[in-house]
């Protein structure tokens, strides 16, 4: 068993103090293999299997709708084990460590509480990437045997890949914000609350022009505004019909959750900060 | 003692691999007792309208759209095998396909771009419920504009229906998007001129034949284009007919009488002298009514 600890050891027995950088990124790559050795990426199995069968057997199924099909279920298939990893693995990033009490060892090092974080959540954002890499190859592959050659819509699924990816960055921020004040199980469960209501963005929305009382009205609003719009990385089906996002939209998209994953590690680095673990 | 745990081993592999055997004899005994679904029962509805599908599909509603198509398809594809006898894609009136309107509505809701449902909507709808296959077209066409296809496919509902003008308008309009076939300008004159004639039925299929991706849509057209040329084929073999008996005052008895005939038309005949039709059976000569009928192994839908 590989602990952060044991990463950050060999650093501070040397005589100048590692950069914040090294630090977080020695944490990152710690967090990551814990991962892999954890078999994280095991779900690529069952995903490569889920698409094999999907390209074998599904043009009798769909009425010559393979291609469309593959490209639903194959982005949708990473999404969701990705959800599920941004969640089970995210909840489990502080809570092991503390569990483990290998976090004593951390922090007796010169490592910060913000440090520790970033690093844990970069680490599981890395392990997220190759899964999402590995599967859009997938995809792609499947396409070129479904179509027994070249497909348009190859180049129009990465767009939407990347935007799944920024999808489950921003869901890994919260689940490491609620893992750093409460138990995995309120963690994942709060976590995945989030990822439904950040469907339900556009509902809120009209909701809040709906409400008679201006409070509501408000409230609604605030909610809108407040919680992540994950409505706004759901590029899958228009993925499937060839269309791509302009790349301002990616921009936005990706500025936006650039600036909801500082709020949210910012946070989770002040709640994290005030912990007790004595 | 290693010997031992061995044998634990293997014995509980067997365990596991019998275990699963005889749940797999027990699925199979249980479906034999389990009664037969009633054929004439009525379909339960959906759970959830294509509005609450899209809102709870939270960003998954391309895979659920998928869902829902297969769905439609099994649903008729199971009724079609259920039924004895060939059964006409744009004829399952007899099938009581009350899920296919729901099945195919939901399907374009959860994703208004996927252009197959809309098509099958305006091919089988029409035979089960005409105001829901025009509903279900308009729909895909207020979602998709610019797909000229769709107007295609309401003009052939609105043709089906015998409304030339309103079939005539929709090619018209369909005609106008970017990108469409000049054929869609042609069918709009034809609507009004000659709507419930025999060429403007064959363009119709013909164009379907060339323009749908669904095999099933493609056969459907396929069969109609031959019996059309059957029909035609069929009128030139009943006044052959009818000048023989004109001349000798009763009915041939065989196709041979009739060789000479054939052979200045050029009508096409198999060894036997017997005139085919499109797909190379030999129509059936009844003496009796004087009549020429399709062979009943032919593959062309008897109308």
């Amino acid at each position: 068993m590989e602990t952060t600890a044991s990463l950050t050891q060999p650093q501070t027995r040397t005589e100048s103090r590692p950069s914040r950088l090294w630090r977080i990124t020695a944490i990152a790559r710690n967090a990551f293999r814990e991962a892999v050795r954890d078999r994280v990426l095991y779900n690529l199995v069952l995903f490569v299997l889920l698409l094999t069968a999907a390209s074998i057997f599904i043009g009798e199924l769909s009425g010559g709708q393979e291609r469309k099909v593959i490209v639903d279920l194959g982005l949708s298939a990473m999404l969701l084990f990705g959800v599920f990893i941004a969640i089970f693995v995210g909840v489990g990033l502080v809570y092991k460590e503390i569990e483990r009490r290998t976090i004593y060892a951390v922090f007796s090092k010169p490592v910060g509480r913000g440090e520790f974080l970033v690093g844990k959540y970069l680490g599981l954002c890395l392990t997220l990437l190759v899964n999402v890499l590995v599967m859009a190859v997938g995809v792609s592959l499947a396409l070129l045997y479904v179509n027994r050659g070249w497909d348009p819509l190859i180049p129009t699924i990465w767009p939407a890949v990347l935007l799944i990816y920024i999808e489950l960055m921003l869901l890994t921020a919260v689940a490491l914000l609620f893992s750093s004040f409460s138990s995995p199980a309120l963690s994942a469960l709060l976590t995945f609350f989030v990822f439904i209501i950040g469907h339900f963005s556009a509902d809120l929305k009209s909701l809040a022009s709906s409400m008679g009382s201006t409070s509501a009205r408000w409230l609604f609003n605030a909610l809108y505004y407040l919680l992540p719009n994950l409505a706004n990385y759901s590029f899958i089906t228009p993925a499937a019909h060839g269309r791509s996002p302009g790349v301002g939209f990616v921009f936005a998209s990706a500025l936006y959750a650039l600036v909801y994953i500082v709020v949210i590690l910012a946070a989770a680095t002040l709640v994290f900060g005030r912990r007790n673990f004595k | 003692m290693k010997m031992s745990e061995r044998m634990k081993s293997m014995t509980l592999g067997l365990v596991v691999v019998l275990g699963l055997a005889c749940a797999a004899l027990l699925v199979g005994w249980t479906d034999t007792l389990r009664p037969p679904p009633d054929p004439n029962a009525i379909d339960e509805s959906l759970y959830v309208n294509g509005k609450t599908a899209r809102r709870i599909s939270l960003g998954f509603n391309g895979l659920a759209a998928d869902w829902y198509w297969m769905r439609s398809l099994q649903y008729v594809g199971k009724k079609i095998l259920n039924q004895p006898g060939d059964v006409a894609l744009d004829d399952l009136s007899k099938l009581n396909l009350k899920l296919l309107a729901p099945l195919l509505d939901t399907a374009t809701t959860l994703d208004p771009e996927f252009l197959d449902p809309y098509e099958y909507a305006a091919i089988v709808l029409p035979a089960v419920d005409v105001q829901e296959a025009i509903r279900i077209t308009q729909k895909g066409i207020a979602a998709n504009p610019n797909a000229w296809r769709l107007y295609q496919h309401l003009g052939y509902i609105y043709w089906q229906q015998g409304d030339y003008k309103a079939s005539s308008e929709i090619y018209g309009r369909g005609a106008q998007i970017p990108g469409a076939p000049t054929w869609m300008v042609a069918m709009k004159a034809k609507m009004i001129a000659e709507g419930g004639s025999r060429n403007t039925a064959r363009e119709i299929y013909t164009r379907m034949f060339e323009e749908s991706a669904d095999d099933q849509v493609k056969d459907m057209a396929r069969k109609h284009v031959l019996l059309l040329d059957s029909l035609d084929q069929r009128d030139v073999l009943r006044k052959v007919m009818q000048i023989f008996r004109d001349k000798t005052g009763r009915c041939p008895t065989s196709w041979t009488e009739l060789r000479e005939a054939f052979r200045v038309l050029s009508i096409p005949v198999d060894v036997n002298g017997s005139p085919v039709d499109p797909t190379g059976m030999p129509y059936v000569l009844n003496s009796g009514t004087c009549e020429v009928e399709l062979n009943p192994k032919s593959e062309i839908p008897i109308k």
